[in-house]
């Protein structure tokens, strides 16, 4: 192949094109159209990977797939289908995780470029740190809507995927979700956890029943409601909602007479609760009213026959239904093994009807809007929109940034944005002036990785760091955990070794304000070190981070109010002056689709040094956009890097 | 899991299919989707990844036409071409493999030359929502856009030579009701409240509101209290930055203490104060609009107007009566702290007035269309309804006939006399493209075709550029490297070039094609050796 166009390539391309290996990770909307392209170029040896399989839903797009291949492995049929166009081609496939233990250093080693199509970020910020220790470069890629953007990530030359903060998780207070619901997510956010305490993998944290521990509830004493007897996690002791619910059968009035009428009447009992709030109203079964009450039912979209709004009764019918589907597929599961459980998926249709009608039912009672199916499944699913075109535009341009990188013309491989609309200077596409260089402070890709905890050390435990703080947040696989002097190893990555230590305090362990971690992943061949400070545990109706990741201590110290606004605002203005200093922070593309998936609210302004990761693709908004920046609530502004910005939607391409 | 007699709305196969882009243009938008026909001249690499990208999004149908036989070039750059069809008709071969992408999508082809097609059968083309082309000389593509600019029907025109890829779109005037801006100013008429918004807000006193009520009134009721005390004494609304400082410091003063506890302020009210920016402004139309609306094909209707400029002239009759100066209200609400039954009696009142409003709009219409002698069922009332929901971003868009580039009479040259000033200038390429359309003319062949007429082609190439550059009225090109890079590409498709040109010819014909987003307008050049791209308007 690719001979008669040997005029367009130069020889020298088109031998390292010939003698090159190249790794596809994901065979979603763009991993498809990427293996089009490299089999259509002249690449000789492909290899690709995806954990996923073939949903309906894909075929909008993933065009190497079709209607029969639905539920088959996607890498399979990706290899499959692109061999019957250029059998020639040697592609191996692998229907796995590209975190699994097998997929280590030597096997990144092998190949001359590595090019990211994957939709989620724990795995992004493993194929980083997996190409970083092999030293090959990667080209990362993402879209979300119209929206995309490719680049280069190499070590020491460019900014790494973990260079910039990305913005973490939302996550609401439990008492939020379990007691007092105000908005269409708390009751979306409590009705998934309902679908994983019924069918799916039980979470002590996903609690679902009254917390009666609400410091709001017990301000006054005396309380009625705090007579009954607890446990000291809040929750009333009584068998756990699934075994309850397998006890009567998943009986549909029953489950909602408990869910919709005892437990609210228990959270009324708690009264303290409403002497600023609305009180919600217990539901009967037998008397669900018909009119989609509580927000105008005449308020109906015109023409949008899916986006309409359920009457109450009818979510209680398809409450009933679904938990009936629901309820038989998961005991067809567990009649293969008993530890199978379901797994919530937004383009389930019992999973996605049973959560909508719940979210809703939910919403009736606290009096809150309630939404569509259509919209709660954006929401609940944290859905990017995805289309062909758009995944076109980017798998191109990442197959062209990996010709550059063959030709070894690294420095050429700026980073490059898709717009939806084309900018002030009339650009649809906008590239970075350079290559981005990396961030000295990066907890990643510096010579020597380092960054502050920030955390209540009387509080926090080992299993919690571990979990939390190091799985979650900082993306490490299998951590091993020594503190600095002592010597001693508090998380070791061989099973069972330290399980002693879980649910110790960091404290009794030695880890307190001042102390240092070595922490260590083997298999990333990543290390850093880890300065802990004290910093006192937020209260429960605290919205802010249990803890906090920063690069340096001095972003503890906090700010008036007036800084804050002068700096968000001179921020604003900057977005396309400040170019290619080091201190220059592009949108991620998680970042975008969280943009784009949120269009209505507001990108939270951060003050710490990486405020300018606002993004590029906005760039022509900065005029309008000064009211909005200084809009942004100070309530929420954290000094942190976690700005709690609104709800990581990294699905695009799923 | 599924189970057919569920009876969930969204349970059809084709919604779960188009779920992820039924986000971005809706139900109605899916609609003119399935109903749109568009036609391809040429299934080159770059066309079938043009029909590729409109098929899996599910166009109704689509007509290939292309008279050439598969050669061993073509399979190439040709994702949808094999090998072992070379010697078949090109338009049969891409049409069955483009078919089996999409079931939902119908789709067939003419073996002929549009040449032919051209000159045999004029009205051929008629029925189409839009036509792509790729790979045309420049005489049927002369041609070709003279007849679509007569039949109105908008027609793209791509190329993807080596490095460098190229579209033009050609529309005579695009009418989009649904831009989709980024940020939407709230229409809240603050400034000029409409009877029973002022009634209401009238009525509400927050003065002898209890604590609980006075922490659940949403927010837009204090801005317009506190502007009313502003109104009361500078007689005018705060316009600069200070007199909105002022305004907020106003709001402040009045936010309430929970006596049990100092440190919970009033939501409503820090809501109130950042809203002053965005909600705090005069109603008026914007000039764009009122462009629009000035625009002679609203002011002067005939029997051929489409319904965009019918609707728009009801809106501007609507202006000039009932309206009072200002468009139909767009009836929608920004989210605020409130108690639900407040929210909902707001929310109501602007409902009704902005139902009111389009109600108006749609007796205007109705009486236009009887004026025009057109069947009353020839517009909607949703289309209306929508019209006036987004009535101020509508947006009209006025092209020009690709043909006029081919007339020094009437083509103004000076954006290329201009831009090539400009370093690194993206026309470079659209001079390049036209000194090799000059050279096929010629010489029947793309420069550098032939790996053994590299040199003279040239040379070729060369006289061909400094023809046409000085009947611009522009100076010779002061390197030739780019001509060598041309004769070097000898006209090759490359595949990542064309699949990306590809992405992006096929979103701007779904935008043309749902009346949604606004098109580039109307040239784009990319190079992708460098990736920079630049757009500009013939």
């Amino acid at each position: 192949m690719a001979t008669t166009v040997s005029g367009v390539f130069r020889e020298e391309l088109r031998d390292a094109i010939l003698r090159s290996k190249v790794l596809v990770v994901g065979a979603g909307g763009i991993g498809c159209e990427i293996l089009k392209n490299l089999v259509m170029s002249g690449f000789a040896d492909i290899e690709i990977i995806d954990l996923d399989t073939i949903d309906v839903s894909n075929l909008n797009r993933q065009f190497l797939f079709q209607k029969k291949h639905v539920g088959k492995s996607k890498a399979s049929v990706a290899r499959e289908t692109a061999l019957t166009f250029n059998p020639d081609v040697k592609v191996v496939h692998y229907h796995d995780s590209i975190t699994s233990s097998e997929f280590g250093l030597s096997f990144f080693k092998r190949f001359t470029v590595v090019l990211n199509a994957l939709d989620n970020r724990a795995a992004r910020n493993h194929v980083n740190r997996m190409c970083l220790a092999a030293d090959v470069p990667l080209i990362e890629s993402g879209t979300a809507g119209y929206e995309g953007q490719v680049e280069l990530i190499k070590k020491g030359l460019s900014q790494c995927y973990e260079c910039t903060p990305k913005a973490a998780q939302k996550t609401y207070p439990g008492c939020t979700i379990r007691n007092t619901p105000s908005e269409p997510i708390h009751c979306i956010v409590w009705a998934k956890h309902l679908f994983n305490q019924l069918f799916g993998e039980e979470d002590p944290d996903q609690d679902v029943s009254p917390d009666t521990a609400d410091p709001e509830a017990t301000d006054v004493a005396g309380e009625g409601a705090l007579q009954t007897e607890h446990n000291d996690k809040g929750n009333i002791d009584r068998v756990s909602t699934r075994v309850w619910a397998q006890s009567c059968d998943y009986d549909p009035e029953k489950l909602f007479t408990k869910l919709f009428h005892d437990d609210i009447k228990y959270l009324l009992s708690m009264d303290n609760l409403w002497k600023k709030r609305r009180s919600p109203t217990p539901l009967n079964w037998r008397e669900l009213p018909d009119g989609v009450a509580g927000c105008s039912k005449e308020i109906n979209q015109p023409g949008l026959k899916d986006q309409q709004r359920w009457s109450i009764s009818k979510c209680g019918s398809i409450f009933a239904d679904s938990l009936k589907n629901l309820s038989q597929a998961l005991k067809a599961s567990q009649e293969k093994s008993l530890d199978n459980h379901l797994v919530w998926d937004k383009d389930d249709q019992h999973a996605m009807d049973f959560v909508a009608a719940c979210a809703n039912i939910r919403a009736h009672i606290f009096g809150i809007p309630q939404k569509s199916r259509f919209d709660i499944k954006s929401m609940a699913g944290n859905i990017i929109p995805a289309i062909a075109t758009t995944n076109a535009i980017i798998a191109g341009m990442v197959v062209l940034h990996a010709f550059r990188v063959l030709e070894n013309n690294l420095r050429a491989c700026r980073s490059v944005y898709l717009r939806l609309k084309m900018n002030h200077r009339n650009q649809l596409l906008v590239p970075e002036k350079a290559v981005n260089p990396p961030n000295p402070q990066c907890y990643v890709c510096a010579p020597t990785p380092q960054a502050v905890l920030a955390v209540d050390t009387s509080n926090m435990t080992i299993k919690e760091l571990e979990e939390l703080v190091l799985k979650n947040r900082l993306n490490v696989i299998a951590p091993d955990v020594m503190i600095d002097g002592t010597g001693a190893v508090v998380i070791s990555s061989e099973e069972g070794e330290t399980e002693g230590n879980n649910d110790k305090k960091l404290e009794e362990l030695g880890i307190r304000d001042g102390a240092i971690l070595k922490v260590d992943d083997f298999q990333q061949n990543y290390s850093l070190t880890l300065f802990v400070v004290y910093r006192e545990k937020p209260g429960p109706k605290d919205d802010s981070p249990s803890f906090l990741i920063l690069a340096d201590k001095n972003a503890l110290k906090p700010k008036d109010e007036e800084e804050e606004e002068k700096a968000s605002t001179s921020n604003g203005q900057n977005v396309t002056e400040i170019s290619d200093t080091a201190k220059k922070r592009k949108n991620d593309s998680a970042d975008l689709e969280t943009e784009v998936a949120n269009k209505k609210r507001k990108v939270e302004i951060d003050n710490n040094i990486d405020n300018d990761d606002i993004c590029i693709i906005d760039n022509d908004n900065e005029h309008h956009n000064l009211p909005e920046l200084k809009k942004s609530n100070p309530r929420k502004r954290k000094l942190s890097e976690d700005t709690d910005c609104l709800i990581v939607c990294d699905d695009h391409i799923d | 899991m599924a189970s057919p007699e569920s009876k969930s709305p969204e349970q059809s196969e084709k919604n779960r299919k188009y779920d992820r882009q039924l986000r971005l243009w809706g139900d109605h938008g899916q609609a003119t989707l399935e109903a749109a026909h568009v036609c391809l001249i040429n299934a080159t690499g770059l066309g079938t990844e043009i029909l590729k990208s409109l098929v899996l999004p599910g166009i109704g149908a689509f007509t290939i036409v292309d008279g050439k036989k598969i050669t061993v070039e073509d399979v190439e750059p040709n994702f949808f071409l094999e090998a072992d069809s070379v010697g078949k008709s090109r338009a049969q071969v891409a049409t069955e493999m483009l078919l089996e992408l999409n079931p939902d999508v119908t789709g067939d082809y003419i073996d002929e030359e549009p040449e032919q097609i051209l000159s045999n059968s004029p009205d051929f083309f008629n029925s189409f929502t839009v036509v792509v082309a790729t790979a045309l000389t420049e005489k049927t593509l002369v041609l070709l856009s003279k007849r679509l600019w007569e039949l109105d029907i908008p027609l793209i025109v791509c190329r993807s030579i080596g490095f460098i890829a190229y579209m033009r779109i050609q529309i005579k005037e695009h009418t989009v009701v649904e831009t989709h801006p980024d940020n939407e100013t709230p229409d809240l008429r603050l400034d000029r409240p409409f009877d029973s918004l002022k009634k209401h807000l009238d009525s509400i006193n927050l003065d002898e509101m209890g604590f609980k009520d006075h922490c659940h009134v949403p927010y837009l009721i204090i801005l317009y209290k506190y502007l009313e005390k502003w109104i009361l004494e500078h007689r005018t609304l705060p316009k600069l930055y200070k007199d909105k400082q002022q305004l907020r410091d106003m709001i402040k003063s009045g936010i309430r203490r929970d006596e049990h506890d100092s440190s919970n302020s009033e939501e409503n009210f820090e809501e109130a104060m950042k809203a002053v920016n965005t909600c705090i402004r005069a109603s008026e139309i914007p000039e764009n609009i009122k462009n629009i609306l000035n625009d002679d094909r609203c002011i002067n209707l005939t029997a051929k107007s489409s319904s965009f400029w019918i609707i728009a002239k009801a809106v501007r009759d609507f202006v000039d009566n009932e309206g009072k100066g200002l468009l139909p209200l767009k009836g929608t609400l920004p989210d605020m702290t409130a108690d639900t039954e407040k929210y909902i009696t707001l929310q109501q009142i602007y409902y009704k007035q902005a139902s009111a409003d389009a109600e108006a709009v749609w007796r205007r219409t109705l009486q236009l269309l009887r004026q025009l002698g057109r069947p009353s069922d020839s517009i909607l009332e949703k289309d209306v309804k929508l019209f006036c929901r987004h009535a101020s971003n509508i947006h009209v868009e006025k092209g020009s006939c690709i043909a006029d580039e081919y007339d020094s009479k009437v083509f103004d040259t000076n954006i290329i006399v201009q831009n090539l000033e400009t370093p690194e200038s993206m026309m470079i390429y659209y001079v390049m493209l036209r000194g090799m359309d000059k050279f096929q003319a010629e010489y029947n062949s793309y420069p550098g075709e032939f790996d053994d007429q590299v040199e003279p082609d040239i040379v070729k190439l060369k006289t061909c550029l400094t023809k046409l550059l000085s009947e611009w009225g522009c100076g010779p090109l002061a390197k030739d490297d780019y001509v060598h890079e041309f004769c070097r590409f000898g006209g090759a498709e490359l595949h990542s070039v064309s699949a990306f040109l590809g992405g992006l010819a096929a979103q701007e014909t779904i935008k043309l094609i749902t009346n949604q987003y606004k098109p580039v307008h109307n040239t784009f050049i990319y190079d992708a050796v460098t990736s920079n791209s630049g757009t500009f308007f013939f």
